[in-house]
């Protein structure tokens, strides 16, 4: 993935929306990370200015949720599901499917940008167990085998 | 105003204060860790748990409760020391140890059985400042100019400086310091008042010496009884006088006796006094005979005229007041491998000897001497025989005539992890010698100690922390006791030790003395790839030729004062530059923790030198948050913030450097208020 | 005719959206447009179709897919209905909802939830009317007082006390009290509130109404997992539309009642479920708990009142006005009043969403409602109330749904999550897993809970990795009890009772992974050890082949040997072999 310069200017719209409104900040920061795909240190900057808070506590704030990244992320995004249901489902065996299909773990994006993969506590669907979600489709009843054969077919369609 | 009681005080105070507060304006420290009044309370660390028995209602409440943040009401009864209240705050101390990464003492210190303060003295060394030195060396140990020359320096085996090229000359940097301050100006520690009570000290070597200045500085008075016609104890009688001359030992004797200090020379315990009247007349008595027998090596032969114990031949050199015996045309065998064996054959040579053997039954790797002992005996002319064990003296006329030596061969490694030797059958070697000297070992010669508990070594039995034998008010250390004879500094840190025993003993205070409880880092967790290589100092001895001939001082000493200072200053300043203000290790310490109880996992994090002026080492960090909200709600700053969640929070400054940089005002408040030493103060 | 098609998460998840439109397409032309409703709670069974009659009679089609939409077509549009007898549910799958008593869920999976009108048309929004026009808001405190409605996030205290905490409380000059609801969801196994949120939001929207009229809020707002799009949506949707309806905002109902509302979106932390850490995250702080005293009733939200209740305990106010409070106390235990909703997960045959009264038992809802272990698989415990609940054995089946009854077990009731374990569940691999979440989801500032979960978790891993040692059970009970003395907040004080539970129910299970180095569940790999017996074994060599590690070596014909060295215990043998030969201990 090349390094583009950020255009801060498009975030300007979500400072205006919000400026002067009390406790805004986690929100400015989803806007913003919805933007860019992720929240660059330049908007992390322009964004403790407009709300007159320290840099350090936006960095405090944007690193305490799990929902904020700070490199951006592959094109496909992987939610995998990691919550009592699944996990008593077998959803480390999910997570080792797509480990060998993909060789990352949570956290990461795959060399090529298109698939990064993200553990979450609960998708709520846990009567599907095990469960993933990428981007907005839901798959549930997961074996390792659907698994891998969900990611061919996305980079079947992406080759 | 209400009324509450803290641990039985009754204070007084405003409705709602916090608690925490009250304690602290009313003079008594609940302990705690992130609460500082400048700034709003936080009540992250939970080492303030209180037990609140009784809510002015008659009502213990059921959970334990901040004292940063419990509100004070009318009645409270409130105690911060209930085993419940202490259990939690140990878990709560041992947490945080087993992610705190740091050394509080270099380990240097750490490994001296005296725990001197070597980190400190260096840097009073490099700077020039000898009598600081010597006055820092001193508050572990009365000695230095003696030890200084004959220590086999744990503290340099431990020196983290060997992983980088070699560790320092601890030791004879030490005697450097001492001879400047022997020689003008001498340094002397004031004695408090006279406190009315007297210690009786049976034997004048470094544990009694040692025992005996602590003792008296702390206002007792203290009387030395010592079979020999001089104090000093093995330092005069055993380590020969090129390795330390006995001037030395005068003038670090009288130092002690110029304090108040009673010697009492020639007086042999079970002969001209007992341990029981020493008793009678004082309030307590430390017994530090020393191990003055020589092992025997229980062989055939051994009754013969001129087999001598090596102590013994040591002994009778140094009383010879100058005159050495002559052992010219003669050949010597000195049996074993360790110091003993040394100063034997050394001084044998010294004293004309045709020809001086070692015999060792293992080979020079595995041998307990010091290398450069061996290395300048070798260059003396002494000849080793190694892989030799004596089988039988072979006499001639009632006199020593051959030894005959069974020889060796190393065998699988035993418990110690050194080689044992095993005998080859049938393969004997003879050796003409007219002298047998046995170093193999010493032990307690136990006459006058017959009312104290023996161990199944022999030795008295005392407590490896009160240092009390079976007799209440007698107390005993060194060579004499438990594990047996060993290197003079160990017997020094005891008597140290021992002086706090008796002293606390005395003042109805818990007995025990423990070594501190401390953070430490093991080397193989640490980088040295960064540091610069620097010469270690040498140094310079009078050449074999000349040296060989009499027992004037082998080490010249150094002479450059310059050279001295650098060498001081390749110290690597392990040790936490915070130790002695460190709320954390005091609180460790205060609750008896065990700091390795629930380790795991440390958090490891690069040092962070971002900031102007303070180094920040996140791994020493509890994440108290002071910094951060001190930096936030004093300083009105905010560089500072928290990173992360959970287990590997990390405190950072602002990502962008010359942001920190103009944002910074060099306050030091963060670095002012770090309970621990993670926020150091670089200019 | 009418046609509806359950659309929560999971329905979609099932498929449900596909088979909408299929049927769209399908009936296009006949004048019928498939209607959507939320989540009827029988996830098992989803995607579901409820096709109702013009006579109200109602026909449900379950596990439906998009072939079946011509099937379903062609049924409503010839009007034989005997064409869809096999998509109708069993009468032993109409059980599972007969048994259950709905009070939060009684719109769920019934109304339309992006529809106001429906909402309205089927009482809502009356009770807001009969409060706001003919009650005090003492007389609405004293009515939930009556009813002993209590906390349904999970410690259960009373709803009244709160309300009238907060209802007491001064409010500053120029301030204003605030209504909270705590809608993030967090506890992993659980997503009852998820459901009521994207099935019934002007449920809700009333409920919180209510709760803001009782206590003089006027300003409401719902904390929301930003992990659930859908009920974020279907909120604002209902938001806006009772705005429109006069419902919210300025003077309403023509009463001098007036009260703002809200949605703000968590980012991405459990610990934000607790009441001070997610006031901290609406500030837009670092969500870290704050010191109690003063509490959000005294000072909350920006230093103001506040009250915060969880989405199911505001789902059955508007009922509780409209019954009165005897109807819903009627239900229940002494302790426990009314119903609550449960997640029920796990190894169950019918797993899905299920409300009963308090006061029946695990074994009612586990195996009369839930038809028992997946599989014919053999009950071994049930989880509850998540990272902060513990593990209930099989003898304990019999408990009685109650908070203290539950408590006594050791688990708590919780928010409602149940999550049922068979035989091939390793209890220490159970505990294991919370203590990853609580240790990953702790927030960090208490010394008990940011070192002790993670020092618990390592022993806990190394323990279902084989290493465990002598002195580590004590170990964690040692941590156990400090962490529960010491810890800051509730997520931290609760964060060992999973680990609690399992060492009072299976010790015996953790002294077997410590001592023998075995998992009496077979599931913990690290101690696995796979055998061939050499009397069954025919030597086909297909489990030789099939092994990825090259483990496994023999003669054809003859009995093979695995190798343990090299075994990475894949189970590919145990798989593969036809004869039954590969054992596994």
């Amino acid at each position: 993935m090349t390094d583009k310069a950020i255009d801060l200017s498009l975030i300007e719209p979500v400072l205006k929306e919000y400026a002067g409104v009390k406790g805004s900040l986690i929100t400015i920061l989803q806007n913003v990370q919805e933007i860019y795909g992720y929240l660059p240190s330049e908007a992390i900057y322009r964004v403790a200015e407009a709300t007159d808070c320290s840099p350090a506590r936006v960095m405090g704030v944007a690193t305490f949720y799990t929902q904020f990244r700070f490199t951006p992320i592959g094109k496909y995004l992987i939610l995998l599901c990691k919550g009592t249901a699944c996990h008593v489902n077998g959803s480390d065996m999910i997570a080792k499917a797509v480990y060998e299909a993909l060789g990352i773990t949570d956290g990461q994006t795959t060399e090529d940008g298109l698939f990064s993969l993200t553990f979450v506590a609960c998708l709520g669907c846990c009567s599907l167990s095990p469960v993933m979600m990428i981007n907005d489709e839901t798959y549930g009843s997961l074996t390792p085998d659907k698994v891998k054969k969900i990611i061919a077919d996305i980079k079947a369609k992406e080759a | 105003m209400i009324t509450i009681t803290i641990n039985d005080k009754v204070c007084q105070c405003e409705d709602g204060e916090y608690i925490l507060k009250v304690a602290k304006d009313n003079g008594i420290e609940i302990p705690n860790l992130c609460n500082d009044e400048s700034v709003a309370v936080y009540g992250a660390c939970g080492i303030c748990q209180i037990e609140i028995l009784d809510d002015g209602k008659g009502r213990a409440l059921p959970k334990l409760c901040r004292a940063c943040s419990t509100q004070a009401h009318d009645g409270y009864v409130v105690r911060y020391d209930t085993e419940r209240v202490m259990r939690s705050r140990r878990v709560a101390l041992e947490l945080l140890m087993s992610d705190h990464s740091g050394d509080c003492l270099g380990p240097c210190k750490l490994n001296c059985p005296a725990g001197t303060d070597i980190q400190k003295y260096l840097k009073q060394i490099s700077a020039g400042d000898y009598h600081g030195a010597v006055k820092t060396i001193k508050q572990a140990f009365p000695l230095p100019a003696s030890i200084g020359r004959v220590c086999p320096h744990p503290c340099e085996k431990n020196c983290r400086r060997r992983h980088v090229d070699k560790p320092l000359s601890i030791a004879f940097l030490k005697s450097y310091a001492a001879d400047k301050d022997l020689a003008e100006n001498t340094y002397r520690a004031e004695c408090k008042d006279d406190n009315g009570k007297s210690v009786a000290i049976v034997g004048g070597g470094p544990a009694g010496l040692t025992a005996a200045y602590f003792l008296r500085l702390q206002g007792y008075s203290v009387t030395v009884y010592d079979a020999m016609k001089k104090m000093g104890g093995m330092l005069r009688y055993g380590i020969p006088a090129y390795r330390l001359p006995k001037s030395i030992v005068d003038r670090e004797c009288e130092e002690i006796e110029a304090l108040g200090v009673k010697f009492v020379n020639e007086c042999r315990i079970g002969a001209d006094t007992t341990i029981e009247k020493l008793k009678d007349e004082n309030d307590a008595v430390i017994v530090a005979v020393g191990a003055w027998k020589s092992m025997n090596m229980r062989v055939a032969g051994e009754e013969l005229d001129g087999v001598v114990g090596g102590i013994d031949f040591l002994r009778n050199i140094s009383s010879g007041e100058g005159v050495k015996p002559d052992l010219s045309g003669k050949k010597i065998a000195v049996c074993g491998g360790g110091n003993t064996a040394m100063d034997a054959c050394r001084s044998a040579i010294r004293c004309g000897a045709d020809k001086v053997y070692v015999i060792y039954r293992r080979t020079r790797e595995e041998m307990p001497a010091e290398d450069i002992e061996i290395e300048e005996s070798i260059e003396e002319g002494v000849e080793y025989k190694f892989l030799a064990n004596p089988a039988e003296i072979i006499g001639e006329a009632g006199k020593v005539k051959k030894v005959k030596l069974q020889l060796m061969e190393l065998g699988e490694p035993d418990a110690s992890g050194r080689r044992s030797p095993k005998p080859i059958e049938g393969k004997f070697e003879e050796l003409d010698v007219d002298v047998v000297i046995m170093a193999i070992g010493q032990s307690l010669n136990g006459n006058g100690t017959e009312c104290l508990e023996k161990t199944k070594k022999g030795t008295i039995s005392a407590d490896e922390y009160t240092f009390m034998t079976s007799v209440d008010g007698v107390f005993a250390v060194g060579d004499a006791t438990n594990r047996g004879a060993s290197i003079a500094i160990e017997a020094i840190g005891e008597g140290n030790r021992c002086a706090q025993a008796v002293d606390n003993y005395l003042n109805g205070r818990p007995v025990a003395v423990k070594k501190p409880i401390v953070s430490r880092r093991k080397d193989e967790e640490i980088d040295f790839s960064g540091r610069e290589k620097k010469e270690r100092i040498v140094m310079p001895t009078r050449p074999a030729e000349e040296r060989r001939k009499d027992f004037d001082e082998v080490n010249l000493g150094f002479d450059d004062e310059e050279k001295v200072k650098s060498e001081a200053k390749r110290c690597l300043e392990c040790g936490c530059h915070d130790y002695e203000d460190c709320k954390l290790v005091r609180y460790a310490n205060l609750c008896e923790i065990n700091p390795e109880r629930f380790s795991g996992k440390k958090n490891d994090n690069p040092i962070e030198r971002r900031l102007v002026s303070i180094e920040r080492n996140p791994n020493k960090c509890i994440l108290c948050g002071l910094c951060v909200r001190v930096c936030d709600e004093v300083a009105g700053k905010g560089i500072l913030g928290l990173v992360g969640r959970g287990f590997s929070t990390v405190i950072k400054p602002e990502f962008k450097d010359d942001s920190v940089i103009s944002k910074c005002a060099e306050c030091h408040k963060c670095a002012d208020a770090c309970p621990t030493g993670a926020l150091k103060i670089i200019k | 005719m009418k046609i509806t098609v359950g659309q929560g998460s999971c329905g979609i998840a099932a498929g449900a959206a596909k088979v909408s439109k299929a049927l769209t397409d399908a009936l296009s032309g006949s004048g019928i447009i498939p209607g959507i409703t939320g989540c009827i709670g029988m996830c098992y069974l989803e995607p579901i179709v409820d096709v109702y009659e013009d006579d109200g009679r109602l026909h449900r089609l379950v596990k439906v897919s998009e072939n079946d939409a011509e099937t379903i077509a062609d049924a409503v549009k010839s009007g034989d209905m005997t064409k869809l007898a096999s998509l109708e549910i069993s009468d032993e799958d109409k059980e599972f909802l007969a048994k259950q008593t709905r009070i939060a869920l009684r719109h769920c999976g019934v109304l339309d939830p992006e529809s106001i009108e429906e909402y309205i048309s089927a009482g809502g929004y009356k009770s807001l009317e009969k409060v706001l026009k003919g009650e005090t808001p003492e007389q609405v405190i004293e009515t939930i007082k009556i009813s002993g409605l209590a906390g349904r996030g999970g410690a259960g205290f009373p709803t009244w006390f709160k309300w009238n905490a907060a209802r007491q409380s001064r409010c500053p000059e120029g301030g204003k009290k605030y209504l909270i609801c705590n809608a993030d969801e967090g506890d992993p196994g659980a997503f009852m509130d998820r459901a009521v949120i994207e099935s019934d939001p002007h449920g809700l929207i009333e409920g919180m109404l209510i709760g803001a009229y009782a206590i003089g809020a006027s300003e409401a707002v719902v904390y929301v997992r930003a992990e659930y799009p859908l009920a974020i949506v279907r909120l604002k949707k209902a938001i806006a539309q009772a705005e429109k309806a006069g419902y919210i905002g300025e003077n309403i109902l023509g009463t001098d009642f007036c009260c703002d509302f809200r949605i703000k979106a968590g980012a991405g932390a459990f610990v934000c479920g607790e009441e001070t850490a997610l006031i901290a995250s609406l500030e837009g702080e670092r969500g870290m708990p704050r010191l109690k005293p003063p509490f959000p009733a005294q000072k909350g939200y920006w230093q103001m009142p506040s009250n915060i209740n969880n989405v199911e305990t505001f789902a059955n106010v508007a009922w509780i006005i409209e019954n009165g409070g005897e109807a819903f106390a009627a239900m229940g235990t002494p302790d426990s009043k009314g119903t609550k909703v449960f997640a029920l997960t796990g190894k169950i045959r019918r797993g899905g969403l299920v409300e009963i009264p308090m006061g029946k038992t695990l074994r009612d809802v586990i195996f009369d409602i839930g038809g028992g272990i997946k599989n014919d698989g053999t009950f071994k415990a049930v989880q509850m109330g998540g990272p902060s609940g513990g593990c209930i054995p099989a003898e304990l089946l019999d408990t009685v749904i109650d908070y203290k009854k539950l408590s006594a077990t050791g688990a708590i009731m919780g928010s409602g999550g149940m999550v049922v374990m068979d035989d091939s569940t390793c209890m220490v691999g159970m505990a294991k897993f919370f203590l990853d979440f609580t240790a990953k989801e702790s927030c960090g500032k208490c010394v008990h809970c940011r070192i002790g979960t993670k020092r618990m978790q390592e022993i806990l891993t190394r323990i279902v990795e084989g290493e465990g040692r002598e002195g580590d059970i004590e170990a964690l009970e040692e941590l156990c009890s400090a962490i529960k003395e010491g810890a800051l907040c509730g997520l931290g004080q609760t964060a060992p009772n999973p680990v609690l539970t399992t060492l009072k129910y299976f010790r015996n299970e953790y002294e077997a992974h410590i001592k023998d180095k075995t998992c009496p569940a077979h599931e913990c790999r690290a101690l696995l050890r796979y055998n061939i017996d050499s009397d069954k074994c025919k030597g086909c060599t297909l489990c030789a082949r099939n092994c990825p590690a090259k483990a496994i070596s023999g003669e054809v014909r003859k009995p093979h040997v695995i190798d343990q060295t090299l075994c990475i215990k894949c189970g590919q043998c145990a798989a593969n072999c036809k004869f039954g030969a590969v054992s596994v201990k």
